[in-house]
C-alpha cells in the first residue's frame, strides 16, 4: 500500500511538473509572437493554454494585451478583467484595463464604490482574513477561560478582535453574495445588438460597442438579459458577450 | 268586552285596505314606469373628425338593465371600451334609470364609415339604433389665418434650417408645438407620422418651453429638435409631420390637488411637408483620402513610439471634432503604408449635444514597421467636404520621424505629439508591456467558502473555547464547594486504594491489607456522612447511613468489613483468596455508599 502511494505521489509530481515546463515553454513562444507583432497568433496561443486549464494572473494579462493589439477590445477587457479577479491589487493589471475601457465606445464603464472595495481581494483571501480573524478571537476567548489571571490583558484585544470579525465576515458575506450571484457580461462582437426579448426576430432594443460592460440580469438558453449604466436592458446572444463574476 | 270584540276586526280590515291599496299603487307605478320608459339610443359626440382624433360612442339604455350590450364593429375603427356609468332619477313623481356604455373610436385611415344599428334587449323588448355616419378626414396644417385668428388651440409648424444640402449632412430640423394659453395641461404626446423619405432618422431631443404670442392669443412653445442624415441627391421632403397629444380645458386648478374636472381632448397636429433639395456632391477636385465625410471638422494626430524596433506597435491616436455624422465616421485609407502592417482601429465618440452631431471621434490604430529601412510614418491626411461653403478640405499631419532599428528590443515609449503639448492627466498612449515568466498558477476550484471541509474547520474554535469555558466552570464549582471537593479527592482514594488492596492481597500483606481497608472505610464514611474521618464509630454510621437510605445489606456487609479490621489486629494471618473476597465486598459496599443521596 505505501508503495503503491509513492509511486502515485511520483506520478503526480513528475506529471505536474511537465505539465509547468511544458506550459512555460508555450507561454514563451505566446510571448515571442506577440514581441514579433504577431498578436492575432499570440493571442490564440495564449487561449490554448487557458483553454489547456493553464490559468495565471500572467497568463490572463498578456492574453488581454494580445487581444487589445488585435483589435479585440472586448476579448482584451474580458481577459483583463479575469486577471484582476486572480490578483485584485496588481496595478499593471488595473493600468491596462482602464487603458482598454477608454477605448470602448458609448461610455465608460462604472462599477459600485462598494465593488471596488470589495474587489481589492478575492474572495478566498477575504475568506482566509474573516477566519484568521474568526480563529484568534475564539482563541482569545478561550485562553481567557483557561488562564483567568490573564483576563485583564486579553479582554480588550479580544473585544476588538470580535468587533473585527463582525465586520469581516461582513464583508466576506457581501463579497460571497456579489460573486455568487452578481455577473458582468463584457460584449467580445464589435456588432451586436441588444433586443427586447430572447429571441432572433426580437425588436432591437439598443445597441452596444465592443468591449460593453453590462450587468447581467437573467439567462435563457443561449440569450443573456443586460442592463446598461443608464438601466436600459435587453438580450443579447451569449456568444457575443464573456459572462464573469462581478468581484 | 263586545267593543272590543267589534273594534278588532274593524283595525284588521282597515290595515289590509292600506296595505292592498299601497301595492296595487307600486305596481301601478312600476307598470307606468316599465311600459313608458325603456328606450336604447347611440349617440357620437362627433360625427367630423380628423384622423388621429378620437370619437365617443355612447349607448344609452334607459328603464332597466340591458339583457345584451352591442358592441359595434367597422373595419378602420378601432373600438374600445371606454367605461360604463348608470343613473337614478325621480321627476315629476316619476322613477327614471338609465345605464350609458361608453365606447372610445380612434380611426385607423380616413374615410366616410357608418356604424351599422345596434340591437339590445330591455325588459324582453327589442330595440335598434338607426346606423350612424362617421367622417374622417385627413390632418391638415390649420392656415395661417386661422393660426393667427386664434381659433387654433393647438398646431404645430417644422423648421428646416437648410433648404440645400448634400448627401451625408446632418441637418437639424425642429418641430414646434404651439399649446394656446386655455390649455391647462397636455398628456401623451407623440408623432404619428414622421415621413422623411431619403434621410435617416437620428436622435430627438426636446427643448424647453418658450412663449409666443400670435394674434391675440398667447401660446406656449415645445420645440423637438431632429437630426436628419441626408441619403441621396433630388428633391427630398420632409413631413408632413402629424402627431396627437390629449388636451385639458376649463378644469379648476385647487393648487395642491391639482386640475379637477375640464374637458379632455384628443388632438392631430399636422404640419405641412417641406421640400429641400440635396445636391450631389462635385466629382471635381475629390481629394484621395475623402471617404465620404460631410461637415466641419478639426484633427488632432499623435504617435509613439517613435524610437522602436521591427514589429513593435506604433499607437497611432486621431481625433477629429466638429460637426457631422461623426458616429459613422472611419479612417480614410492611407497611401504610403507599405512598409506597415495595420491593424483595425478602434475608436471612441463623445457627442457634444443631444442629437449627436456635434463631438469629438477618438480613433486608435496600431502599425507595426515591417523592416528596418522605415524612417517615418508616413504623413497623414483626412479629407472631408464641407456643405457650408460647398469644397473639400483636407487635414494633413506631417510625416513623423522613425528610429527603427533590427534588433528586438523595445524602447521606453515616447509619444511624439508635434501639434499640442500632453497635457496632465492625459490617457496614457500605450498598454503596460507583457509579462515575461508565467508566474504563479492559479488553482482552479470552488472558493473555499463553499468547500465543507474549510467549513467544518471553523468549529474547532468554537469547540475549543466552549470546552474552556465548560472546563473552567467545572474548576470554579469545585473550587467553591468544599464537599464536591473532599468527594471527587476520596473518589480518588478509593480508586487508588483499590488497586493497593488487590496487590496486598495477592501479596498477603494481611496487616498492610487491613489497615488501608480501615482507613479507605473511614474516608469513604466520612466523605458520605460529611465528617472527620477519625471520628467515624460503627454505630454512628449505622444510625446516620440508615437516614441516608442506606439498605440493610449494604449496613451489614459494612459491619462485616469493620469487624473483619477489628479482627485482623488479633489474628492477621488470612489466605490471599480471604483477603481478595473481603476487597471486593469493600469495592461493592463502596459503590453503593457512594450511590447515596448526600
Amino acid at each position: 500500500m505505501k508503495r503503491l502511494l509513492f509511486i502515485l505521489s511520483a506520478v503526480l509530481i513528475c506529471a505536474t511538473t511537465l505539465l509547468a515546463s511544458d506550459a512555460t515553454a508555450n507561454f514563451s513562444s505566446a510571448n515571442q509572437l506577440y514581441d514579433e507583432g504577431k498578436f492575432s497568433q499570440a493571442a490564440k496561443s495564449y487561449e490554448t493554454m487557458l483553454n489547456a486549464g493553464v490559468v495565471s494572473p500572467n497568463l490572463l494579462f498578456n492574453t488581454g494585451n494580445a487581444e487589445i493589439k488585435s483589435g479585440n477590445l472586448g476579448r482584451a477587457i474580458a481577459a483583463y478583467r479575469r486577471a484582476e479577479l486572480l490578483a485584485p491589487r496588481d496595478v499593471d493589471v488595473r493600468a491596462n484595463l482602464n487603458f482598454a475601457r477608454n477605448q470602448v465606445q458609448g461610455g465608460a464603464f462604472s462599477g459600485s464604490h462598494w465593488d471596488a472595495m470589495l474587489g481589492a481581494l478575492t474572495l478566498n483571501e477575504w475568506t482566509v482574513l474573516a477566519a484568521m480573524a474568526f480563529w484568534l478571537t475564539f482563541g482569545l476567548f478561550a485562553a481567557m477561560q483557561i488562564r483567568p489571571a490573564l483576563k485583564n490583558i486579553l479582554q480588550g484585544p479580544a473585544r476588538g478582535l470580535a468587533v473585527l470579525t463582525v465586520l469581516l465576515c461582513l464583508c466576506l458575506g457581501v463579497a460571497a453574495n456579489t460573486h455568487f450571484s452578481k455577473q458582468i457580461a463584457v460584449v467580445v462582437s464589435p456588432d451586436a445588438v441588444t433586443r427586447s426579448g430572447p429571441f432572433s426576430d426580437a425588436q432591437n432594443a439598443f445597441a452596444v460597442h465592443d468591449g460593453a460592460e453590462l450587468a447581467v440580469l437573467d439567462r435563457r438558453n443561449n440569450w443573456v438579459q443586460v442592463a446598461d449604466n443608464s438601466g436600459r436592458s435587453g438580450w443579447i446572444q451569449d456568444g457575443q458577450v464573456e459572462v464573469l463574476p462581478a468581484i | 268586552m263586545a267593543i272590543e270584540k267589534q273594534a278588532k276586526p274593524m283595525t284588521g280590515h282597515y290595515n289590509m285596505a292600506v296595505v292592498k291599496a299601497f301595492f296595487i299603487a307600486t305596481f301601478c307605478l312600476l307598470m307606468t314606469w316599465a311600459a313608458g320608459a325603456a328606450n336604447f339610443t347611440a349617440s357620437l359626440d362627433r360625427d367630423s373628425i380628423q384622423l388621429g382624433e378620437t370619437v365617443t360612442l355612447s349607448l344609452t339604455f334607459q328603464g332597466g338593465q340591458p339583457r345584451n350590450v352591442p358592441r359595434p364593429d367597422v373595419p378602420g375603427l378601432q373600438i374600445v371600451n371606454a367605461g360604463n356609468s348608470s343613473s337614478f332619477s325621480f321627476d315629476n313623481g316619476q322613477m327614471s334609470s338609465s345605464v350609458v356604455v361608453s365606447y372610445s373610436i380612434a380611426p385607423q385611415q380616413a374615410g366616410d364609415f357608418t356604424i351599422p344599428a345596434l340591437t339590445a334587449e330591455i325588459g324582453g323588448q327589442q330595440f335598434t339604433t338607426q346606423p350612424m355616419k362617421l367622417k374622417v378626414s385627413k390632418p391638415g396644417a390649420p392656415s395661417s389665418a386661422q393660426i393667427n385668428s386664434g381659433s387654433e388651440l393647438a398646431f404645430m409648424r417644422l423648421i428646416v434650417p437648410e433648404k440645400t444640402v448634400y448627401p451625408g449632412q446632418v441637418i437639424s430640423v425642429q418641430a414646434q408645438v404651439f399649446f394656446r394659453d386655455d390649455v391647462q395641461n397636455m398628456q401623451g404626446f407623440q408623432f404619428t407620422a414622421l415621413p422623411a423619405d431619403g434621410f435617416t432618422v437620428g436622435k430627438m431631443v426636446s427643448g424647453g418651453r418658450q412663449q409666443a404670442q400670435i394674434g391675440n392669443r398667447n401660446y406656449t412653445v415645445f420645440p423637438i429638435s431632429l437630426a436628419l442624415t441626408v441619403l441621396k441627391p433630388g428633391t427630398l421632403t420632409v413631413g408632413p409631420v402629424s402627431a396627437s397629444v390629449m388636451l385639458i380645458t376649463g378644469g379648476q386648478n385647487f393648487g395642491f390637488m391639482g386640475l379637477v374636472g375640464g374637458e379632455q381632448r384628443q388632438v392631430a397636429l399636422t404640419a405641412d411637408p417641406i421640400t429641400i433639395q440635396s445636391l450631389p456632391l462635385p466629382t471635381q477636385n475629390v481629394p484621395p483620402s475623402f471617404n465620404g465625410a460631410v461637415g466641419d471638422y478639426t484633427m488632432t494626430f499623435s504617435a509613439g513610439p517613435t524610437n522602436l524596433a521591427v514589429g513593435d506597435p506604433i499607437t497611432m491616436r486621431v481625433q477629429i471634432s466638429g460637426h457631422g455624422t461623426l458616429d459613422s465616421l472611419t479612417l480614410p485609407n492611407q497611401a504610403g503604408w507599405n512598409d506597415f502592417k495595420t491593424f483595425s482601429p478602434t475608436s471612441k465618440f463623445q457627442a457634444n449635444d443631444g442629437l449627436e452631431d456635434q463631438g469629438t471621434k477618438t480613433f486608435e490604430q496600431i502599425v507595426t514597421p515591417q523592416n528596418a529601412s522605415v524612417h517615418e510614418l508616413p504623413a497623414f491626411a483626412f479629407s472631408y467636404f464641407n456643405p457650408e461653403d460647398g469644397t473639400y478640405h483636407t487635414l494633413t499631419q506631417p510625416a513623423t520621424p522613425l528610429t527603427v532599428s533590427a534588433v528586438a528590443a523595445t524602447p521606453l515609449p515616447t509619444i511624439a505629439t508635434p501639434k499640442q503639448p500632453a497635457a496632465e492627466n492625459q490617457t496614457p498612449q500605450d498598454i503596460v508591456p507583457i509579462r515575461e515568466n508565467l508566474g504563479a498558477l492559479a488553482r482552479a476550484g470552488t472558493p473555499w467558502i463553499t468547500r465543507p471541509a474549510f467549513l467544518a474547520l471553523q468549529a474547532v474554535p468554537v469547540l475549543a473555547f466552549f470546552s474552556a469555558l465548560v472546563w473552567r466552570k467545572r474548576t470554579d464549582n469545585l473550587a467553591n464547594n468544599p464537599r464536591l471537593r473532599r468527594q471527587r479527592a476520596v473518589e480518588q482514594l478509593i480508586a487508588g486504594g483499590l488497586a493497593d488492596l488487590n496487590q496486598f492481597a495477592s501479596e498477603n500483606k494481611s496487616n498492610e491489607f487491613f489497615a488501608t481497608l480501615f482507613r479507605l472505610l473511614q474516608e469513604q464514611l466520612g466523605e458520605r456522612l460529611d465528617c472527620p474521618a477519625f471520628s467515624i464509630t460503627e454505630a454512628d454510621a449505622d444510625n446516620r447511613l440508615i437516614s441516608l437510605g442506606a439498605t440493610p445489606e449494604t449496613l451489614n456487609s459494612l459491619r462485616e468489613l469493620f469487624q473483619a479490621c477489628n479482627q485482623a489486629r488479633y489474628a492477621p494471618v488470612q489466605t490471599p483468596q480471604e483477603l481478595s473476597a473481603i476487597a471486593q465486598k469493600f469495592k461493592k459496599v463502596v459503590g453503593e455508599l457512594q450511590n447515596l443521596k448526600t
